[in-house]
Formats: C-alpha cells, sequence, structure tokens
C-alpha cells in the first residue's frame, strides 16, 4: 500500500458537519486538566490545545501523564478538575455526543479477543450504532485496507501484537469519527504496518480530520506530525507546531532539554566485562 | 534460597493486605476458621484414644484420605486459592529446579492450609494415647501424610501449567478440572442419605482405602495398634513410594515449566462469518447479547460458571435414588437460583475489554439488557426443564405452577438484581484466556460476600412467589399454584426491568470508575 493507492476508502471523518459544532472550535482544547491517584499526582493543570485537521503529537517520559490524559479526554476517566471540549463539546457533560466524534485506541485495554477480528470491528460499529449494512460494509473496508482480510475470521487472541494494534485502530476508526485519539499506536507493530498506518492516518488528516497520537518515538513524531507536545510530570512543557517546538535541532535533542534526566555515564564498572 | 521464598511468600501477604483490608478479613476469618476446625479435631482425637484400635484407625485413614483429595480438588475449584509463588513468575531467575521444589515444599507447608493439616494430622498421635507404638509412629505418619498432601497439590498444579501451553488445551483443561466435583456429588450423597447404615461398613471401607496411595500413611499408626506390623511396614512402602511418585512428577513438571516459554498464543481458532452476530438485531443491545452469546460459547470462564449446575442433577437424582425426593423437587428452582446470578461477575470477565462499551459512549441499559437477553435465552428453558421434568417424573406434575413460579421468579429476580450488583462490586476473576490453574489476584472472601449478599436479596425479593408456592404444595392447592406462577413471571419481570433500569443508570453515571477499578484489578 503506498500513499497513491486509493484503495478501500477510509472512513470520511464525521458526514455533515454537525450545526450545533462552531466551526471555529478546535478538535480537542484541554484546559486545568487535574487528576491524582492518591498521592500521587499524575495530570497537574495541564493545558492543551489540539486544532483542527492537525496531526498531533503527544510525547513525554514513562509516567508523564500521556495515558492518563488522553484517557480522560476520551470519557474513560474521569478527571479532579479541568475541562475538556471535542470540536465544542463538554466531553464530561455531553458524554454521549463527545464519544461519538472520537475514536479510541487506548494503550494497556484489553479487547474483546474472543471475537473474530471481523467480529470485533462489527461490534464496535454497531455499539456505536450504525445499521448493519453500514457496518458491514465498513468492516470490510477496514479489514481490507490494514491487510487484514486473510485473519479476518481468526480469533483476536491469537492474532499477533502488531495485528492486534492493527484491528484496534480499526475498531476506532469504524465510525468514522472527527478526532482519532491514538495512545501509543505504533508500539509492536511491524516498520511495513507501521508504515501503512502512517499512510492511511496521514490520509485521514488530509480529509478533514484531527489525529492524536502518543508515542515514545521521536524521530516517528518528528516526521509524521505537524504538532507536537511535550508533556512531563503531567504538565505541558512546549507546544506548538513540530517546526516550533524543536526550534532548528532534533526532537529528541529538544525534548531531553527540556525533560532532563539524561546521565552522562557508561554504568556501574561491574556492567562491564572486559 | 527456601529463606528466601519463605520471606518473599509472607512479603507478598503481607503486601497484599496492606493493598486490601478485605483480604486482611478474609485471612483472619481463614485463620479463625482452621483453629477453630483444629480444635475439634484436637478434642475428637482424645475422645477416640478411649475408643477400639480399629475405629481409631478406621478414623485417621478415611479423613486422611478426604484430606490427600481435598488438597488435589479444592485448590482447582477455588479459583482464589493461594499460589502466590507461581512458578511461571519465578522463571526467570537462575533456580535449580531441585531447589525450587525444596522452597515450594516449604512455602506450601508453611501457609495456613499446609498448618492446619500439619496440626490436625499430629493430633492423631493423642487417640494413640493407650498404644505405646502407635504413639511412637503417629507423628511420623502425620508428617508423611502433610507431605503427601502438600506434594500431591503443588504437582498437580505444576503438572497442570506445565501441560497448558496451548489457549485450546488449557480451555478444555479448565473445563475437565471440574469433573471430580461430579464424583463428589454422590460422595455427600452417602454421608447426607445415611451415616448411619454406612457407618458399619466404615472400618471395612477404611481397610481398602488404606491400601491406596490416599490413606496409606495415615494406616501405619494404626495398624500398629493392632499389631499388624508386616501392613504397616507395607503401607509405610506404599506411602513413600507415593510421595517419591509425587516429587519426581512435580520436579520433571517444574523442570518442563521452568524452561518452556511463557503461555502465549498456541491456539488457532478461526470461525466464519459473524456467528452470532447475525442472529441478533443490529442495535447496540442485541450487539451486546451476540458479543455474550460468542463468549458463552468459546470462553470457557462463562461455561465453567454452570459447572454446578451437572451436580445439582446429579445430587439430585442420587438422594431420590437414596429414597428422599425432595432435591428433585426444588431442583428448578435451585437452577434458577444458580443462574439468575451468574451475571455478577460479567463486567469482571470482560475486564479492561469494557473500555470499548464506555468509549463507544453505549448507553447502560444496552449493556445490561444485552447480557440479560443472552442468559435468558438459555436459562429460561434450563429452569423450565429442570422444574418439570424431575416433577413429572416422580409423577408430581400438578406441583408444577407452583416450583415453576418459583423458579422462574428467582431466576428473573436474579437477572434483576445482579444487573445493579455487578455494576456496584467486581470480582476476581481469571483474566480472559488463563486457566482455571492461575490465580486471580485479590481476595475471595469479598467477592463471594458479594455473592451471598445479592443471593439474600434474590431470595428477600422473591419471598411472595416462595410462599405461594410453598403454601401451594404444602395444601396441594392448584390455585395457588398458578397464583405463584403469575407472582413469579410478573414479579420477577419487572424486577428484572427495573434491575436493568437502574444497573443501566449506575453504569452510565459510574463507568470510568468501574474501569479504573477494572484496571487496579488487572495491574495488581
Amino acid at each position: 500500500m503506498s500513499d497513491a493507492a486509493p484503495g478501500p476508502v477510509v472512513p470520511a471523518p464525521g458526514g455533515a458537519p454537525d450545526p450545533t459544532t462552531t466551526s471555529g472550535a478546535p478538535a480537542l482544547a484541554i484546559t486545568g486538566l487535574r487528576k491524582a491517584f492518591g498521592p500521587k499526582v499524575a495530570v497537574d493543570d495541564l493545558h492543551l490545545t489540539v486544532p483542527t485537521g492537525s496531526f498531533y503529537g503527544l510525547v513525554g517520559p514513562n509516567g508523564a501523564g500521556k495515558t492518563t490524559t488522553l484517557s480522560m479526554a476520551t470519557g474513560l476517566l474521569r478527571p479532579d478538575a479541568g475541562t475538556i471540549t471535542v470540536l465544542g463539546t463538554d466531553v464530561w457533560r455531553d458524554t454521549v455526543k463527545a464519544k461519538s466524534l472520537v475514536g479510541v485506541l487506548s494503550d494497556g485495554v484489553a479487547l474483546f479477543d474472543r471475537l473474530t477480528g471481523e467480529q470485533l470491528i462489527t461490534y464496535h460499529g454497531l455499539l456505536n450504532g450504525m445499521d448493519r449494512e453500514t457496518v458491514a460494509q465498513r468492516t470490510g473496508d477496514l479489514l481490507d485496507l490494514l491487510d487484514l482480510r486473510d485473519a479476518g475470521g481468526t480469533l483476536v487472541v491469537d492474532y499477533s501484537a502488531g495485528m492486534t494494534k492493527k484491528v484496534a485502530l480499526a475498531c476506532a476508526l469504524v465510525h468514522a469519527p472527527r478526532l482519532l485519539v491514538l495512545d501509543e499506536p505504533f508500539e509492536s507493530v511491524d516498520p511495513v504496518s507501521a508504515a501503512n498506518i502512517r499512510d492511511i492516518l496521514a490520509g485521514y488528516v488530509r480529509g478533514g480530520g484531527t489525529v492524536i497520537v502518543s508515542s515514545h518515538s521521536m524521530d516517528l513524531v518528528q516526521r509524521m506530525c505537524d504538532h507536537v507536545a511535550v508533556v512531563a510530570a503531567g504538565r505541558v512543557l512546549a507546544a506548538g507546531t513540530t517546526d516550533e517546538v524543536r526550534g532548528g535541532s532534533t526532537l529528541e535533542d529538544r525534548f531531553v532539554e527540556l525533560v532532563g534526566g539524561r546521565q552522562h555515564n557508561e554504568g556501574p564498572s561491574w556492567l562491564h566485562t572486559s | 534460597m527456601v529463606a528466601h521464598l519463605l520471606r518473599l511468600r509472607f512479603r507478598l501477604l503481607v503486601n497484599g493486605f496492606r493493598r486490601s483490608t478485605w483480604q486482611l478479613v478474609g485471612a483472619i476469618i481463614g485463620l479463625v476458621y482452621g483453629l477453630g476446625l483444629l480444635a475439634g479435631v484436637v478434642v475428637g482425637m482424645v475422645g477416640l484414644s478411649f475408643a477400639d484400635s480399629t475405629w481409631g484407625r478406621a478414623v485417621a485413614v478415611l479423613a486422611g484420605a478426604l484430606l490427600v483429595l481435598g488438597w488435589l480438588v479444592v485448590p482447582l475449584l477455588l479459583r482464589g486459592f493461594d499460589q502466590s509463588l507461581s512458578v511461571a513468575k519465578l522463571r526467570s531467575f537462575p533456580i535449580p529446579p531441585r531447589r525450587l521444589l525444596v522452597g515450594l515444599l516449604v512455602v506450601g507447608l508453611l501457609g495456613v492450609p499446609g498448618l492446619v493439616t500439619l496440626l490436625a494430622s499430629l493430633s492423631t498421635t493423642l487417640s494413640w494415647l493407650g498404644e505405646p507404638a502407635a504413639m511412637v509412629a503417629a507423628p511420623f505418619a502425620a508428617v508423611l501424610g502433610t507431605l503427601t498432601c502438600v506434594t500431591a497439590s503443588r504437582a498437580l498444579e505444576s503438572v497442570g501449567a506445565s501441560l497448558a501451553s496451548g489457549r485450546r488445551y488449557r480451555e478444555v483443561m479448565g473445563v475437565v478440572v471440574f469433573v471430580p466435583l461430579l464424583l463428589v456429588g454422590p460422595l455427600i450423597g452417602i454421608v447426607g442419605g445415611g451415616v448411619m447404615s454406612v457407618a458399619d461398613d466404615l472400618p471395612r471401607i477404611a481397610e481398602v482405602v488404606s491400601w491406596t496411595p490416599f490413606g496409606a500413611a495415615w494406616s501405619i499408626p494404626g495398624d500398629l495398634a493392632l499389631g499388624d506390623g508386616t501392613a504397616a511396614l507395607a503401607k509405610a512402602g506404599i506411602a513413600l513410594a507415593t510421595l517419591g511418585v509425587l516429587v519426581l512428577l512435580w520436579r520433571r513438571a517444574l523442570a518442563v515449566s521452568l524452561v518452556a516459554a511463557p503461555p502465549s498464543s498456541g491456539g488457532t481458532g478461526r470461525s466464519k462469518g459473524l456467528g452470532p452476530f447475525a442472529a441478533f438485531p443490529a442495535t447496540p443491545t442485541g450487539a451486546v447479547a451476540a458479543r455474550t452469546a460468542v463468549y458463552w460459547l468459546r470462553d470457557p470462564r462463562y461455561g465453567g460458571s454452570l459447572v454446578s449446575l451437572p451436580v445439582l442433577v446429579v445430587l439430585g437424582v442420587f438422594l431420590a435414588a437414596t429414597g428422599s425426593d425432595w432435591f428433585l423437587v426444588v431442583l428448578g428452582p435451585l437452577v434458577g437460583a444458580v443462574l439468575g446470578i451468574t451475571l455478577c461477575a460479567e463486567i469482571s470477565y470482560d475486564g479492561t475489554a469494557f473500555a470499548a462499551h464506555l468509549s463507544t459512549g453505549l448507553d447502560g441499559v444496552a449493556d445490561r439488557a444485552g447480557r440479560v437477553v443472552t442468559l435468558a435465552v438459555f436459562s429460561v428453558p434450563t429452569v423450565v426443564l429442570a422444574t418439570i421434568v424431575p416433577l413429572v417424573v416422580l409423577g408430581r406434575g400438578d406441583e408444577v405452577p407452583a416450583l415453576l413460579g418459583i423458579g422462574l421468579g428467582l431466576l428473573l429476580t436474579g437477572f434483576g438484581v445482579s444487573s445493579v450488583a455487578s455494576t456496584r462490586f467486581l470480582m476476581p476473576v481469571p483474566a480472559a484466556g488463563e486457566s482455571p490453574f492461575k490465580t486471580p489476584p485479590g481476595s475471595t472472601f469479598k467477592s463471594q460476600l458479594g455473592m451471598y449478599v445479592a443471593w439474600a436479596i434474590v431470595f428477600a425479593l422473591s419471598v411472595p412467589e416462595i410462599a405461594l408456592g410453598v403454601a401451594a404444595v404444602a395444601t396441594g392447592n392448584v390455585l395457588l399454584g398458578l397464583a405463584a406462577l403469575v407472582v413469579g413471571v410478573g414479579l420477577g419481570g419487572v424486577l428484572c426491568v427495573v434491575g436493568v433500569r437502574r444497573g443501566g443508570a449506575a453504569l452510565d453515571r459510574r463507568g470510568p470508575e468501574l474501569l479504573a477499578a477494572l484496571r487496579s484489578v488487572q495491574g495488581a
């Protein structure tokens, strides 16, 4: 699959624009978000604005609060404070409507893996209240698009890690969301599949959709995303277009500079065998 | 090494208490229960020392054999049984199997069940107060017997775990494991049916059992007391050989599971088409129902929860054969009560996959209703059959309406109650794809308490139809029976709808909190 190959079409993000949505509203706007687990503050007064039509990268060290933030933005985790709006809809006030606008690929969350790939995508489509014909057509398209056609009849529990990510992505796409929130979509995905997924996401953004991905891979984010936010200790350290944030150096260098914690030694002496 | 494992064991225990007070409460209750049991045993043993030696031996052999059987079966049935030091977790450390075996054996002995077993076994010494030879031999026999218990239990677990590498195999085993339980039914029947009539045969049964690996060790002091030195020697041989074989088996299994690849996707489950998704209506409720149907068919944890049903049937038939048919008469209501409550565990079975329901903004009522629909599709006919067939066979067809009313009432009320209950508390269950050999994290005590509370509520809410039904059976009034049927179905139906609504509302309200709890269970 290449950039040019039209192939099966990605479900176009959200048919007609919702009249109640203010046209200028950002795809995702987070203000004053806060979440603590007991004494540990995971997200601390976080502000983030994701413009509509952007391909937004969220990077940060382990435990920075990326997954927590994305969980709250998709209605999976209740924030302690702060507001989150998706295309002008408050996620925690008008939950059902907000959720219909968002496609989610969560990290560290199981799938209903006793279903076959085809059944799983169908299930997600039906849960979104779509009719049988649309679901069937889109399931077929997505299986082709993600190169899962042959595995469509295999139980998801028997999929490889990369195939599981792909089917999870299909589940996030099936209801043609306007905003796609992907937590670690490239983890344990092979390079070819990763490239295919990148193409699909780029096509989705060109079609008017918005994508937010969290990732540990700075190279990937630098190449793929037009916007990026660096998150650490539950706060946004830098945000803007990728070029603004990296400011001349590579994203990785800029990231290390912002986050700190880089150690310049070669480990204890007993670790050197020679 | 041994001390290390022991310390790890107790560290895990203490940390578990710090995580959850419920676990501590469960452990204390278990301890009190064990001590109470122990006190009873000690008193019994002292009493037994005044009886004939034949009796002393019979009791020691039969109780001991049951103990060994218990050590084998209980861990497989009680899914929350403590196995915090599972081989899989220790695999990555460079420990030779032999030392690991000794370590695990000591750890097994020094748990609450191990200590209670050891002390109870040692207390048999008291029953030989009048027989010096037996009194000397008894502690050794007790230690031998206890070692057999622990080793047998651990060996079976290890063998199971080492064999269970393929998913399909694990799933089949998960169900096969419950077969022994079917044999327990008749046993209970014997005990409950007529201890008196069997009592005279006990020494003879004990004589036979004492020659099997189950009873050999426990029989040694008794044989000495009866002056049969050769038999004692032979049984010591059998007991030692048993222990030896078990240790060898365990060692081999340990060695295998220490090098085996971590259990991963082994099967290649395939399925054509959409299955139940094509059969159920294309609505969110229908989708949930279809998904649940697939899981009832494919996920052994769901089928496993039904394993008590054939046991009930076997027990009922057995009791009827021994002359008391009351159990068979109430089979339908019992099945209804059991089936109605199975929904309690469903969200726990979903695990974090439940996030799919949450992120799609699924209506809570649709979630609840879908699950109830699938369960109802097969449980309503089951209850009807379990009520009508035994009554017709027993020639008590006129009692069908009354008992059907109670059965369906309990079932439908159970749907309602468990629809609400499963949004309130999570049960520690094995994660998807795990074999029942694996331990779910968390305490069984809390979940069982929740289950019992749910059951109590079901029975309390079903009082009208139960009262009418019982009255109908007692008076033989068919009209009262019909009233029970109408009330059971009507009231049960209303409560079911109310439960689905309230459970759905609770799900809409508490969905994120529920997912957070599921995540923490998974991460434990």
